[in-house]
């Protein structure tokens, strides 16, 4: 930023702090919308102009989504295959990631190139063969079907592959001068040199672990391992959706997407800070 | 000698109790998946449940497999794997049966299994493949035009005599965005349809253009010959004249139910679902360009177990569910239609038709409902259309050359 811009801005605090506002307005604009249409009715959610206070405050729509579906049955699955997922993930990402920066191994490069490539096949195209896998492991309707074939992901590893390449060769030369070998490296001077760029690792895998549709509805037929994103959509009509509905049932589901950003927020501004300055 | 016969009698006695439950035959446990959520869901499960509670030694294990497409996906995998359910309500169901050899259904509809003479034609014809039956009516509906009536007043607009024609639609609709728009919002639309694909069809057909014809077993796809490009041009005067916006369907009802379209073309089964609209709600029969007619759409049951008790099993529960009476609750619960001419002497839709008069619309217009033929690349017809509608709306391509491409294409695919 050049000098006359920021004494421009010092001048005027309250240009920044508007804009800032405005901003943050925005982002909060969705959230605050869907909070309010949880306790509309069907008539406040079609009406024009929009309407937007409720006519009525009434708890129906969340009772309603109780009445539709298992919808704590389905919670537990989400947040079951959600955590299970998302540990290994980052556990395999950040294992792969540190040997494929860190350790010298044939053809370490060629399969870097594959892991990369592997990013550019849409998931639709390794649907069926992965199912057909699974279905012949007998994993049809399982939480193991649903978490195992998704734990390896080439972003995950690649993100973190590039915080470890930043880690000092010194630092890992001096423990292998106190006698640590690479398991020791890993969890002594890897992974605590890296704690912001796994906390952001861990929030990108677990909301798209949370948000995952596709591969459960795929994989389970059964009720009883079913995740939240299905029964989401089951509250869906053909027409006229109970937006109002879906909106209860929203405002209950982004509840552990907060509380994991709240836990790994302040190492992801860290993070973010420290890939700023460097 | 006593005591030993006893003995030994007691023991085959016993044995003989122990074996009988092994003998017995094993309960048949009938994997079903359903693509239909909400009421439609809550109405299939309830009538399935209802046969499982009257059948003993046959047990249901009812599974939502989402929607059209995501079902399309999950069939398609547990078809290569083994794995598939053993009735399924789902859409296009023929490909999954006629399509891969399975003729059966065919030979049960030729039985006479599922009252084949009681079901209107065009529902048999929406379930071919190749001109052999692969599946059974169930969830069918098709598009009627809805309008609302607060407009209609405002614009002056007498309905007691609707619209025949699209040009009388054109005028009428051209009239209330004129002096209907109640709102007074800026993008008001005159006319709008949320499944553009689907009421293009109906009017290409109307037109004499039947969208692909069947010639030495071969499919061809016809809808870029002449009638369907007048066709496609009166779409873009639509357009062109601000009656009907381009390329904003997905919104279509949403804007409708907000009161901000005079007319708008959507699935008959919005009768039983748009109940509490802010505004006066009323529906006519689809407008023609010279012969009557509206295609056909919805979901189907199929039968896909190929072990042979389950298959029984299956038969019975898919003559159940389609049954006159069944099938009727069904669609009065859920908006579809009746599948069955009988079901217009109930009087439980007579008495919906009297509590609703648009009830009546979307049965009348099941005398002149048709469907082409099912065959394997018509998703990606549907896809094609989609964009040449696209292409023709925006004025990307002319409607000729845009139906053009997507008969080439579409060409293309079925050849490889």
């Amino acid at each position: 930023m050049t000098s006359v811009r920021k004494s421009q801005l010092n001048r005027r605090p309250w240009l920044s702090t508007i804009l800032l506002y405005l901003g943050v307005a925005m982002m909060l604009f969705p959230f605050v919308w869907m909070i309010l249409s949880s306790f509309k009715t069907k008539a406040d959610v079609y009406a024009y102009p929009p309407r937007w206070i409720p006519s009525t405050w009434s708890w129906d729509n969340y009772q309603k989504v109780f009445d539709t579906i298992p919808f704590l049955r389905y919670y537990w699955n989400s947040i079951f295959t959600s955590v299970v997922q998302t540990f290994l993930q980052v556990a395999l990402s950040i294992t792969a990631g540190y040997a494929l920066t860190r350790i010298e191994f044939p053809g370490s490069g060629l399969y870097r190139r594959l892991m990369q490539s592997s990013m550019f096949v849409p998931a639709v195209v390794t649907m069926i063969p992965l199912y057909l896998t699974v279905a012949s492991l007998r994993l049809i309707d399982t939480y193991a079907g649903i978490i195992l074939p998704q734990i390896e992901t080439a972003f995950l590893t690649m993100l973190l592959m590039s915080f470890f390449a930043s880690i000092p060769d010194d630092l890992v030369d001096s423990a292998n001068i106190d006698g640590c070998g690479y398991y020791r490296v890993l969890t002594n001077v890897i992974v605590p040199n890296s704690s912001g760029a796994i906390a952001t690792a861990t929030l990108f895998a677990f909301l798209g672990n949370w948000k995952s549709y596709t591969w459960p509805l795929i994989i389970t037929n059964n009720t009883y391992y079913r995740t939240l994103p299905i029964g989401m959509k089951y509250l869906v009509q053909e027409s006229s959706s109970e937006y109002q509905v879906m909106m209860a049932a929203s405002v209950m589901a982004i509840l552990p997407i907060l509380i994991t950003f709240m836990f790994t927020e302040k190492q992801l501004v860290r993070s973010v800070t420290l890939t700023g300055m460097k | 000698m006593k005591k030993s016969l006893s003995l030994i009698l007691s023991l085959i006695l016993l044995l003989s109790l122990v074996s009988l439950p092994a003998l017995a035959e094993e309960e048949i446990k009938l994997q079903v998946w359903y693509a239909v959520s909400g009421t439609s869901g809550e109405t299939f499960t309830e009538l399935a449940n209802r046969w499982d509670a009257a059948n003993d030694g046959v047990s249901l294990e009812l599974s939502y497999s989402g929607n059209s497409g995501d079902t399309a996906t999950k069939v398609s995998a547990a078809l290569l794997s083994g794995t598939e359910p053993d009735v399924a309500l789902m859409y296009a169901g023929p490909l999954y049966t006629g399509a891969r050899g399975d003729l059966r259904m065919d030979e049960w509809y030729q039985a006479g299994d599922f009252d084949a003479e009681d079901v209107y034609e065009g529902m048999w014809e929406y379930c071919k493949f190749a001109g052999k039956v692969g599946a059974v009516p169930f969830g069918i509906s098709t598009q009627v035009l809805y309008y609302n009536k607060d407009i209609m007043e405002a614009a002056g607009i007498d309905m007691s005599t609707p619209p025949a024609t699209w040009e009388e639609l054109y005028e009428v609709a051209k009239q209330a965005v004129e002096k209907g728009n109640i709102n007074n919002v800026p993008d008001f639309a005159g006319f709008e349809v949320s499944d553009p694909v689907w009421l293009i069809k109906s009017m290409f057909m109307q037109n004499g253009n039947p969208v692909v014809e069947v010639h030495d077993g071969e499919v061809v796809p016809v809808f870029n010959n002449e009638k369907a490009v007048e066709v496609a041009n009166f779409w873009k005067k639509m357009v062109d004249d601000k009656l009907m916006p381009a390329g904003e369907h997905n919104n279509a009802e949403k804007k409708f139910l907000a009161g901000n379209s005079a007319f708008i073309a959507a699935s008959s089964n919005r009768i039983s679902r748009w109940t509490t609209t802010e505004f006066g709600l009323g529906a006519i029969e689809m407008p023609t360009f010279g012969e009557k007619s509206v295609a056909l759409g919805g979901n189907v049951l199929v039968v896909l177990t190929q072990d042979e008790r389950r298959a029984a099993a299956a038969k019975e529960l898919v003559a159940y569910l389609a049954s006159a009476e069944n099938q009727a609750e069904f669609a009065l619960k859920t908006g579809y239609l009746p599948t069955h001419k009988s079901a217009l002497e109930m009087d439980s839709i007579k008495e919906a038709i009297s509590q609703n008069p648009m009830y009546n619309v979307a049965f009348s217009q099941l005398a002149y409902a048709w469907a082409y033929t099912h065959f394997d690349e018509m998703g990606t017809m549907d896809m094609l259309l989609w964009t040449a509608v696209n292409q023709i709306e925006k004025g990307a391509k002319t409607p000729q050359a845009a139906l053009d491409y997507a008969v080439e294409e579409l060409i293309m695919e079925m050849e490889d």
